[in-house]
């Protein structure tokens, strides 16, 4: 519907600029033709084809604004650009009024027209200057109201990926099989049982406390991925170990909450769960040129049996990040040779 | 006196059914595997009464790990997967158990376990075969060694029948396994296997071309230059693809 409405407005437009710019070169070339002893009637109707031809090249100059950009191109190859494509206009509608002025004279005994030709090509060359001017006017409007658009859609997209993320971000299997494990501690090692326990409700309250947030520091993300993967090593033993090393710039950018812990919670699950001797997940965070780097890397077994497409998680992810950045963020999930990678840029 | 195998990757969950078997006098604990290979070789050693069963596993599933099993003792899955549990029942499982599994309920399932500990059981084996989750992702094969393979659907080239088994070719090798044709043809994802002829099925990534052979039948010719014959139905099904 949208771009139906869109499409309708600017044909409308269009025409309207044509009307606009005929009418203008019609009335003052007329004024000239009549300043120079042609009877009103007699000048408007000398003056109209020609304006005509006009408006309707003013209103193609529309293509070369488009393709000569006032943001990316540069002045010189707009103003080359349109110097040209004027003094070619111009010449056009010259050329016509100089073909049709011999023909009307030779048709009408009466009045003899006599036009100042270079007054028009002057006159030309300056409406066509005015028709590309109101084309970067109304191109400018335009990109403005899709900015504004594509603002609100990024707000959008951000409540959705921010409502998705929720829902995804408890696993319950995860809760299911620590408790489990706190069940199994409870006989054996009753101090340990009761850390576990208490490791679990901290890691809860503070995914309810940073989730509430709408930015925190990758310091306190880090901090949560790391209580993450003190509960899970209580489960895998020595199938789990891990290395994180963050630098210091790294430590205090701001990330949206909830960031790195889905993906850190798939590399345990669908990545050193599926290994016989498990593995190392190793998470990697460096600014450099005001450009946040993360990376997440952990081993994997090709054959696992969910191992077909990117999964909900990483997609999440990347919606979020899309969202908080306005699209400027990336994202790169990759699998070789027994090896996961995710890899997150953002701008600071 | 039953018997018992425990089979779990995580060794706080191991420690706890341990514990609730310590408690009945009537079990015995004969091994505690942490993956799905040492479950089938501990079966297979020691002839458990029971296998308690997780699912989820590496490299073998709980599932898979049924399918390789020659011997079927009373199987009880445990899992934190309800959805997993819920399967359970269709391949045969006596029962299973969620975890954090609850002292109660683990007395209850053994309760069962005694009754049917004398009876004729039906062969899990066959079962989970025939209903595990399609299309197939990867295949499992024992072979004569005890060795145990698994071969992802996508390393496979082609199937073919050998008597009531099949040997499955993948990069060069071929694995035998003990498994109609028709049963396994019906696991496959039907968009890339194709059942070429009554004793062929073909991974269709692997044709390079169909040439006809002689009047109405027609050679199907792998990447790696393997000549399969196509009878005229299975050429028919490969049309409806192709």
């Amino acid at each position: 519907m949208a771009t139906t409405r869109t499409a309708l407005s600017r044909a409308t437009l269009g025409l309207y600029g044509m009307a606009a710019v005929t009418l203008a070169a019609t009335a003052s070339s007329a004024f000239f033709l009549w300043a120079r002893h042609a009877s009103p009637g007699m000048a408007v109707a000398a003056a109209l084809p020609p304006s005509l031809v006009l408006g309707a090249i003013a209103l193609a100059s529309r293509f070369l604004c488009n393709a000569l950009p006032l943001r990316s191109a540069s002045r010189s190859s707009i103003a080359i650009g349109h110097a040209g494509s004027a003094a070619a206009a111009s010449g056009l509608w010259v050329l016509t009024w100089k073909s049709w002025v011999p023909a009307l004279n030779a048709q009408i005994a009466t009045q003899h027209l006599d036009p100042d030709y270079s007054l028009l090509f002057a006159l030309g060359v300056m409406l066509y200057v005015a028709a590309v001017a109101v084309q970067y006017l109304v191109l400018e409007i335009e990109a403005l109201r899709e900015a504004e658009d594509e603002v609100l859609r990024y707000r959008v997209l951000a409540r959705e990926a921010e409502l998705r993320a929720f829902k995804a971000q408890v696993d319950p299997h995860f809760l299911f099989n620590s408790l489990n494990a706190v069940a199994s501690m409870c006989g054996s090692r009753p101090l340990e049982a009761r850390e576990m326990a208490q490791r679990l409700a901290d890691f809860f309250r503070l995914i309810l406390r940073l989730g509430a947030l709408e930015r925190i520091t990758l310091a306190e993300e880090i901090d949560l991925v790391q209580r993450y993967l003190a509960i899970e090593k209580v489960r895998f033993g020595d199938r789990l170990t891990t290395h994180i090393d963050v630098d210091e710039g790294a430590a205090a950018c701001m990330v949206p909450p909830l960031l790195l812990q889905p993906l850190v919670e798939n590399a345990v699950r669908h990545g050193v769960a599926s290994m016989v001797e498990g593995g190392t997940i190793d998470i990697k965070a460096t600014l450099e040129d005001h450009m946040l780097r993360i990376v997440v890397d952990n081993p994997a077994d090709p054959d696992r049996t969910d191992a077909r497409g990117e999964g909900i998680g990483i997609e999440n992810a990347r919606g979020r990040l899309s969202a908080v950045s306005e699209g400027r963020a990336m994202l790169q999930a990759a699998e070789a040779e027994g090896q996961f990678r995710v890899v997150i840029e953002l701008p600071r | 006196m039953i018997r018992v195998v425990i089979v779990d990757d995580e060794l706080p969950a191991r420690e706890l059914l341990r514990e609730f078997l310590a408690a009945d006098e009537d079990c015995e604990i004969v091994a505690e595997c942490a993956n799905g290979f040492e479950a089938v070789k501990a079966v297979a050693q020691h002839d458990p009464d029971l296998l308690l069963l997780d699912i989820q596993m590496p490299k073998l599933d709980g599932f898979e790990v049924l399918e390789l099993l020659d011997r079927s003792p009373i199987v009880v899955f445990v899992t934190a997967h309800d959805e997993h549990a819920l399967r359970a029942f269709e391949v045969h499982a006596l029962d299973y158990l969620l975890k954090p599994l609850s002292h109660e309920r683990f007395q209850q399932v053994m309760e069962r376990v005694k009754r049917a500990a004398g009876h004729e059981r039906q062969p899990v084996a066959n079962l989970a075969t025939s209903l595990r989750a399609k299309p197939l992702q990867r295949i499992v094969v024992r072979g004569e060694d005890g060795a145990i393979q698994v071969v992802p659907v996508a390393r496979l080239d082609y199937i073919e029948a050998a008597d009531d088994a099949i040997r499955i070719a993948t990069s060069g090798a071929k694995l035998r396994k003990q498994q109609p044709i028709s049963e396994i043809a019906a696991q496959l994802d039907p968009d890339r296997f194709v059942r070429i002829h009554r004793a062929y099925v073909v991974n269709l990534e692997r044709i390079e071309k169909i040439e006809l052979y002689a009047k109405d039948s027609r050679v199907a010719i792998l990447r790696d230059g393997t000549r399969l014959p196509v009878s005229r139905s299975g050429y028919q099904r490969l049309k409806e693809l192709l």
